[in-house]
């Protein structure tokens, strides 16, 4: 099927052009980016591109699909790489918390996404409508029906905000709303319920609902950060902090050494668990938060903070769609149908995924798709080449969970729960300064480097 | 391996992010050294102990003001690891001054003056 050009892109690269002032220091930028490394440190095995006239489909340009797509640039010679997105802003997620707590300005989060599209890839600024997996097809937005050789899925996920009565994003930071999830601005208006609310101090409520979450340890690093806002401004004493997850008793979190060292220093902090509660409506008007347990039994409590987290799932082009999974604990959800060791899709063999949006155990993170990334160009490239996909995914992922302001434990673990410390000599449940200077300094320039395609 | 692969490519984006003054600084050095190459009577031998003594104090002050300011404290420095870190990262504050410091310090002290 014929694709319609991007509207007013450059010739030169096959990019948009955003127009923008500042778009000339971003290219100098770029250049400086896409130059190898010095030659004495560019040691990279060089490998002749494949010849190939495929057409790969790429749907999302978050992390998964940009960097799946720099991979491909590199790894085939004439292939059709086509990203699908409407999004001209590329957010960088793991920084969402470290705004939302007063640590970063807004900007380090949002870039313009033109300036990660790799050159020769072809993006389509719209959304991708339907996918036909049958007919190895997607339709867009814009009405454009777009065949391929190959798909990525790489959609991200939902942030189903439906499942709780009464709550309205647009209220994020006011009346000590907060929400580290919904993207930069909420982290914003998060920062400032938060930095009221230290003033005083008061009743905080923290959430976290069951089932697959991005970022899973964001709700965490929230809390301890709500905890360690509060004794700085010296109102810890006066205040007091509910956990509230609709996770069954004892559990914050999938990894048990992990969740039992989260609640020995929660209970040091006098942090109050509170589990199988879910969080079902909101009157941010009143303050008040209604919570209900598995039986049904509903108890709602006054508040003067409340961070909210959305339940989620895939978004509906995906889960309406065959790709889904049929049945399965991943079903409800909608999540992808991808075999969780190939990343391949278990019916549509030519269709891989990558990111939040795959049905597989854990690692809805920035790292998960900094390790897997690679191993979907690989698959695919074999794929292509007429080979089976023999990359293997262990379910890596890793969480820098803050545990106040300055200290941090650098967590990895793989699908099993078992910790795979990168460096096997450091203690991952050790809180540590370098782990903090690695999420503020160092994550950022390392998923960068993922979005290029070099690590 | 791919550890200091993944190192090398975190250094490099934080050198991009920072492009400007790493230019200048290169420039400076490339400046210096060349200024002190082709002056008569330069005096690198005397130029080391001032480098070498400029480039400590760099690391120290490096070494403690660092964590304030990445939004830390020493305080925070309880795993060996972490004092690994810092030593690592002001010995390349360090090792920049000193770079700096030798070719200005060997330009300025001439032989015999």
């Amino acid at each position: 099927m014929k694709q319609r050009p991007v509207v007013g892109k450059s010739p030169a690269t096959g990019r948009p052009r955003t127009g923008s002032a500042d778009l000339q220091r971003r290219r100098w930028l770029r250049a400086f980016g896409a130059a190898p490394l010095a030659a004495g440190i560019a040691a990279q095995p060089a490998q002749a591109a494949m010849k190939t006239n495929a057409r790969i489909v790429i749907a999302g340009s978050g992390l998964g699909g940009i960097a799946v797509a720099s991979r491909l640039m590199k790894q085939l010679d004439g292939a059709s790489v086509t990203i699908i997105d409407v999004r001209q802003k590329h957010y960088y997620p793991p920084g969402f918390t470290l705004v939302a707590t007063g640590v970063w300005p807004v900007d380090k989060v949002v870039d313009p996404t033109a300036d990660f599209i790799p050159a020769g890839v072809k993006w389509i600024p719209e959304m991708v409508a339907e996918f036909d997996p049958a007919a190895n097809a997607v339709v867009t937005s814009g009405g454009q029906s777009i065949a391929y050789d190959y798909l990525v899925v790489a959609t991200g996920l939902q942030l189903d905000y439906a499942q709780i009565e009464g709550m309205d994003v647009a209220a994020i930071g006011r009346n000590g709303l907060a929400n580290v999830y919904a993207g930069p601005d909420a982290a914003v208006a998060s920062w400032t319920a938060l930095d009221a609310f230290r003033q005083t101090g008061g009743q905080a409520l923290m959430t976290l609902p069951a089932g697959p979450l991005k970022c899973a340890g964001a709700p965490l690093k929230m809390t301890f950060m709500v905890a360690d806002r509060l004794q700085q401004a010296g109102t810890l004493a006066n205040s007091r902090i509910d956990f509230h997850t609709g996770l069954p008793t004892d559990t914050v979190f999938g990894v048990k050494v992990v969740n039992d060292n989260v609640l020995a220093r929660w209970k040091a902090l006098g942090i109050h668990n509170h589990c199988l509660s879910k969080l079902v409506a909101v009157d941010p008007g009143a303050r008040k938060a209604t919570f209900a347990s598995p039986e049904g039994e509903r108890q709602t409590l006054a508040y003067d903070f409340l961070h909210v987290v959305p339940p989620m799932r895939a978004p509906d082009v995906v889960k309406k769609s065959d790709l889904a999974w049929k049945q399965g604990g991943f079903a409800p959800g909608g999540w992808l149908e991808v075999d969780r060791a190939t990343l391949q899709h278990r019916r549509y063999k030519n269709v891989f995924g990558i990111g939040d949006i795959n049905g597989t155990p854990r690692g809805k993170t920035a790292a998960t798709v900094k390790k897997s990334a690679p191993l979907v160009a690989h698959n695919l490239t074999q794929l292509i080449v007429g080979r089976e996909p023999d990359a293997r995914f262990d379910g890596y992922t890793s969480c820098p969970l803050i545990v106040r302001e300055g200290s941090a434990m650098l967590i990895e673990f793989d699908y099993d729960g078992k910790l795979t410390p990168s460096l096997p000599m450091i203690d991952p449940l050790q809180e540590s300064y370098l782990a903090w200077l690695m999420k503020v300094r160092m994550l950022k320039p390392a998923y960068v480097s993922v979005l290029k395609g070099r690590v | 391996m791919y550890e200091i692969w993944l190192m090398l490519n975190i250094v490099w984006e934080i050198l991009l992010t920072a492009w400007t003054l790493v230019l200048v600084l290169l420039l400076l050095f490339v400046g210096l050294s060349l200024a002190a190459v082709l002056r008569r009577g330069a005096n690198w031998r005397a130029a080391w102990p001032v480098a070498l003594a400029g480039a400590a104090l760099v690391g120290v002050a490096s070494f403690l003001l660092l964590p304030s300011l990445t939004r830390s404290s020493l305080g925070e420095l309880k795993f060996w690891v972490d004092w690994l870190a810092l030593a690592g990262v002001a010995g390349g504050f360090a090792l920049l001054a000193a770079a700096l410091l030798l070719p200005l310090t060997a330009f300025l002290k001439r032989q015999g003056i």
